[in-house]
């Protein structure tokens, strides 16, 4: 049980090569904390620094409100789960597990009764004599996190743990982790490029990209106030639709697009908040769900279809604005098909405004 | 056909590389002289096995024997310890000047063995090592080949399973030598190998630092035994097989790993 605190924290590669910057995050007790991104966005240098494996550069890395700037991984009571496993391929499932115990001077009983323990609540109890070759993709990385559980510690780092699984375990494994986060009531870091492993699991997420955090929240209000276009178009799949425009004046105010190809009024409150934009170059995000099939007095976009893609229960369909594809997540209809012409709307309560200069938000959606 | 003709070429191969050896050991059982009659003889009379009798009473081979044992066996042991420690420092430790420093040593293998011997004799002089072990066991402690073999095998260990030890609350030692080793072994085998089997055939820098007779190598006692005792084809012959069988019976003992080893560095798992 520990919080872990972030402080300025930064990572200078050999002088020069700057990999992460003014990190800030307060990580409490029992929090699962996803830190999410595109690669080389800094997260797993981050991560890396918090067990030890990387000097840190800048600022304070605290555990339990203990500095741990100089303490070694094994000094800083914490587990991680690496993203291949790194089992040792020598040694037993049983002997993978117990191997931090032994180090440790663990009595035989006590590791005993650990691993039989962790084996249990992963369901390994019958790989325990096996080598990690001869255990599939998803065996094995029970193993590994049941490696980290014997040694109880007070953070549990994991490191891009269900990439290398088939898309269907990753799915199982994934609510076998979050299952297992609730058993144990540890505190959790938690690495990943996939954004629906971040939004699923975490309690909170981070944002990072080129080694900045971008916003620090709880998953739904990134998804519906995100501080700008990056987080904007990383969270939520399908993405966020972006497109360029200007603030008019003309009996109240108007958002046009570059080539004019889309004009709405805006609301009037919304038309408060936009004010000093006027003239301004700003964009429009409107996520895929927003849209819908119009009325048939509605003012609405009339379109040609492209691509449509039929989930089942959804169907996606692809158009373009101003030369911009866009994208749009609609009930399913025989109508939507390639090539079709058809007239939607969207929901002018959920849009979102951007600085084009900056990429910050300048009007998020009344949820 | 052409699967016959490989076939044939591989027995006409194996026939010539092996009847000089079974030659020297059916050589070793005939009587004094029946080596050198003529027409030859393959196969001896009759078994006489009095020149191993000659070979351990009279001539002291046992003492040789003792004497390559401990050396070939130390040089190994030594030399596998030094020349792992530092292939994995030079694989996965970060250290200053370590690309320049494994350059220079690479370089230095151009360096033939020969021109060092006179510089390397007269240091052990001064150490006062002639005539001891060590003379031979310290110049072989480490190589420059055998860190380079480690080290291209220790460059496929992966690193997170470093990091998971030091996790796991290894310190350095303990991860080499309980992740890192096991996880050698077959390069470890087949360096040893190389190792042993150089040590044991070695003859020139023996010759060198070894001038009291007790002290000899079996291939220096063999060699003085040629000069003794040109003569005497049989008591060769004899010696030979006490030299080469060894070696023999470590190659084959370790075959399996030690082709499992040569095979890593084409085949990346």
């Amino acid at each position: 049980m520990a919080e872990v605190k972030l402080i300025n924290v930064g990572k200078i590669y050999e002088g020069k090569n700057r990999a992460v910057s003014n990190v800030n995050i307060e990580i409490k007790d029992k929090e699962f904390v996803v830190l999410v991104g595109p690669s080389g966005c800094g997260k797993s240098t981050t991560l890396r620094m918090i067990a030890g494996l990387e000097e840190i550069s800048e600022g304070e890395i605290y555990i339990d409100g203990k500095l741990v700037n100089n303490v070694p991984p094994k000094d800083r009571d914490i587990a991680m789960v690496f993203q291949n496993y790194a089992l040792y391929p020598h040694m037993t499932v049983f002997e993978n597990m117990a191997f931090g115990l032994k180090l440790r001077k663990f009595s035989k009983e006590e590791i005993k009764e650990r691993v039989n323990y962790a084996a249990k609540i992963l369901d390994i109890e019958n790989l325990l004599d096996r080598r990690p070759k001869q255990l599939s993709g998803g065996q094995r990385q029970r193993v590994a996190v049941g490696r980290a559980i014997v040694r109880k510690p007070k953070v549990f780092l994991f490191d891009e743990p269900l990439s290398n699984l088939d898309a269907k375990l990753r799915v199982q494994m994934r609510s076998e982790l979050a299952r297992l986060h609730q058993k144990l009531e540890t505190t959790v870091v938690y690495v990943t490029h996939d954004q629906t492993e971040a939004m699923t699991m975490g309690s909170r997420i981070v944002v990072m990209k080129d080694g900045l955090v971008h916003q620090v929240d709880a998953p739904l209000n990134l998804y519906n106030k995100p501080v700008n276009k990056f987080v904007a178009g990383f969270i939520g799949s399908p993405a966020m639709n972006f497109i360029d425009g200007f603030i008019i004046q003309h009996e109240g105010l108007i958002f046009t697009s570059e080539k004019e190809e889309l004009s709405f009024t805006l609301e009037p409150e919304h038309a408060k908040k936009l004010n000093q934009f006027i003239n301004k170059k700003v964009t429009l995000g409107i996520r895929p769900e927003d849209f819908f099939d119009a009325d048939e007095n509605a003012d609405a976009l009339n379109i040609n279809l492209e691509v449509v893609e039929q989930m089942g229960s959804e169907v996606y369909v692809y158009f373009f604005i101003d030369g911009v594809q866009i994208n749009a997540r609609l009930k399913p209809d025989p109508k939507y098909r390639h090539s079709s012409k058809v007239k939607l709307q969207f929901n002018k309560n959920k849009i979102h405004f951007f600085d084009a200069s900056t990429g910050n938000v300048i009007l998020q959606p009344n949820l | 056909m052409k699967k016959f003709l490989i076939i044939s070429l591989a027995v006409i191969v194996a026939v010539m590389t092996f009847t000089p050896f079974l030659w020297m050991l059916s050589a070793s059982f005939m009587k004094s002289g029946a080596a050198n009659t003529y027409p030859p003889k393959i196969f001896p009379d009759e078994f006489d096995f009095s020149h191993y009798k000659t070979l351990f009473t009279r001539l002291n081979l046992t003492r040789y024997l003792i004497n390559s044992t401990v050396i070939s066996l130390g040089v190994t042991a030594l030399s596998l310890l030094f020349n792992s420690m530092a292939g994995y420092a030079f694989a996965k430790f970060r250290f200053k000047k370590k690309k320049s420093f494994f350059k220079f040593l690479l370089s230095a293998m151009i360096i033939p063995g020969q021109v060092t011997m006179l510089p390397v004799f007269l240091i052990l002089k001064n150490m006062g090592l002639i005539n001891t072990y060590w003379a031979i066991i310290v110049p072989a402690m480490a190589s420059i080949f055998g860190i380079f073999l480690i080290r291209q095998y220790a460059f496929s260990i992966p690193d997170s399973l470093i990091e998971a030890a030091k996790m796991d609350s290894a310190t350095e030692l303990q991860i080499y030598f309980r992740i890192i080793l096991p996880l050698c072994k077959p390069i470890l085998v087949t360096l040893g190998l190389f190792t042993f089997m150089g040590t044991w055939n070695d003859f020139l820098w023996p010759l060198i630092v070894m001038t009291d007779m007790n002290m000899y190598t079996l291939p220096v006692a063999l060699a003085n035994l040629m000069s003794e005792h040109v003569q005497d084809t049989e008591l060769m012959m004899a010696g030979s097989v006490i030299t080469i069988l060894p070696v023999l019976v470590v190659f084959l003992a370790l075959q399996k790993y030690y082709i499992k080893g040569i095979m890593m560095g084409s085949v990346k798992e």
